[in-house]
């Protein structure tokens, strides 16, 4: 999973090289990578890749501070993402 | 010509006493009496207010003295506050569901926002800070679409605001807009993230997102801005909505809300999905075409004409102080420089 969303957001949402490779633990937000809209993309991404819906509730900082918790969020919601892929 | 304290609080009160009392008593009286007392209102403040009048006449000149004459920039400029005093009028009539004004106001198109929402991807109607937009996009969701807002509650930022002038704001202006409104306004501020997600969250509920999408960026913003063709110049603009078209795609229509010669009544159009092909700048300066061509048509509706701060943020004036007569040619390309 942390390999799945490292190679997303390393490709599609970094624009500064220097910042490559990520770490698992950087501060995604900090960091400058994820703002309004390409927190959007990530959604989007999440959501088709785990079948989940990310709702207005769950759109809080410390669910998308890092790949690590990014993680953490979707082991969160295992039952949902399990059913998607199983 | 600066303000003095004396000044601003007879101005205050003013404003305090117009809202609260005056304002809400004029929506009850018979339309033609009530819109005109806010019409003579609008020209008390417009004789009164000399420094803001300055400030307008002399925006006018500097982005549509072309296109504009002497004559017009004064009647513009007397017609920018009589608007602003009717909106408060426009504000009070919100009650009772929305239909005292509602039946001074013409929506054509409504057929492209029902369209829109038909195929079930949620619409997003752009505007500008022009006319009663927020009273307008309030009517939306009086009329029974679901309509939430993409903007700021600007009494909650403005810095020198006291809490008891930001309630006061909030009781005679948010609540009765906020009433029509399916969610909470969406509040584009620094270091929130979620915007962008939270109104995907609308449309993918097929409902409306509204959204004004002239205002300047703010510091945090500044990279994402992009320059497009404005009012005869470059405006710098955030090109989010169709950012959030395209990866939702949901259509973006645009609606003006303008006021008719006899102050009481209004037209909403309502424009069919503004074409979404080519990048993301490309498809947001048709949006922004939409507005510009509506702000010079109705030039009296736009709300930024006094703020040079935020002219000068939109890059359609240059800040204050560097505004010499030698220094604007240049920046607007009508000197030629000695080569060099």
């Amino acid at each position: 999973m942390e390999t799945v969303i490292n190679d997303y957001i390393s490709s599609e949402l970094v624009r500064d090289p220097e910042l490559l490779p990520l770490a698992d633990e950087t501060s995604l937000l900090e960091s400058g990578i994820l703002d309004s809209l390409s927190l959007l993309q990530l959604v989007v991404f999440l959501e088709e890749r785990f079948g989940i819906t990310v709702g207005d509730a769950d759109l809080l900082p410390e669910n998308f501070a890092s790949v690590n918790t990014i993680c953490a969020y979707l082991r969160a919601r295992e039952p949902e993402t399990q059913a998607a892929h199983g | 010509m600066a303000e003095s304290r004396a000044e601003r609080l007879i101005r205050n009160a003013e404003g305090v006493a117009y809202w609260a009392a005056a304002a809400p008593l004029l929506a009850r009286l018979p339309p033609g009496l009530g819109y005109h007392i806010a019409r003579r209102r609008g020209d008390w403040i417009f004789r009164r207010h000399a420094a803001e009048r300055t400030e307008l006449a002399g925006n006018l000149r500097r982005i549509l003295g072309t296109e504009l004459s002497s004559a017009a920039v004064d009647s513009v400029t007397r017609e920018w506050f009589r608007l602003s005093s009717c909106e408060a009028v426009d504000v009070s009539r919100l009650r009772r569901g929305g239909r005292p004004l509602r039946r001074l106001v013409d929506i054509r198109g409504l057929e492209h926002l029902e369209s829109a929402l038909a195929d079930g991807n949620g619409a997003i109607v752009c505007s500008a800070h022009f006319g009663s937009f927020d009273s307008a996009f309030s009517m939306l969701g009086a009329c029974g679409f679901p309509v939430t807002t993409v903007g700021r509650w600007q009494h909650n930022y403005t810095a020198r605001l006291s809490r008891a002038e930001r309630q006061f704001w909030e009781a005679v202006y948010a609540r009765p807009l906020r009433r029509h409104r399916k969610r909470p306004n969406i509040e584009p501020w620094t270091g929130r993230f979620d915007v962008a997600a939270r109104a995907a969250n609308v449309l993918r509920a097929n409902e409306v997102l509204t959204i004004a999408i002239d205002a300047p960026p703010l510091d945090s913003d500044e990279p994402r801005a992009v320059e497009v063709p404005f009012l005869g110049r470059r405006a710098r603009l955030l090109p989010g909505v169709t950012t959030l078209a395209k990866v939702t795609g949901a259509p973006v229509l645009t609606a003006f809300l303008h006021r008719s010669a006899d102050y009481c009544h209004q037209v909403l159009e309502i424009s069919a999905p503004v074409p979404a092909e080519g990048d993301t700048v490309a498809a947001f300066a048709r949006c922004a075409a939409d507005v510009s061509a509506a702000i010079t048509k109705w030039p009296a509706h736009w709300r930024y004409w006094p703020s040079s701060t935020d002219l000068a943020r939109l890059g359609l004036i240059l800040p204050e102080q560097d505004r010499s007569p030698a220094a604007a040619q240049v920046a607007y390309g009508q000197l030629t420089l000695p080569a060099s």
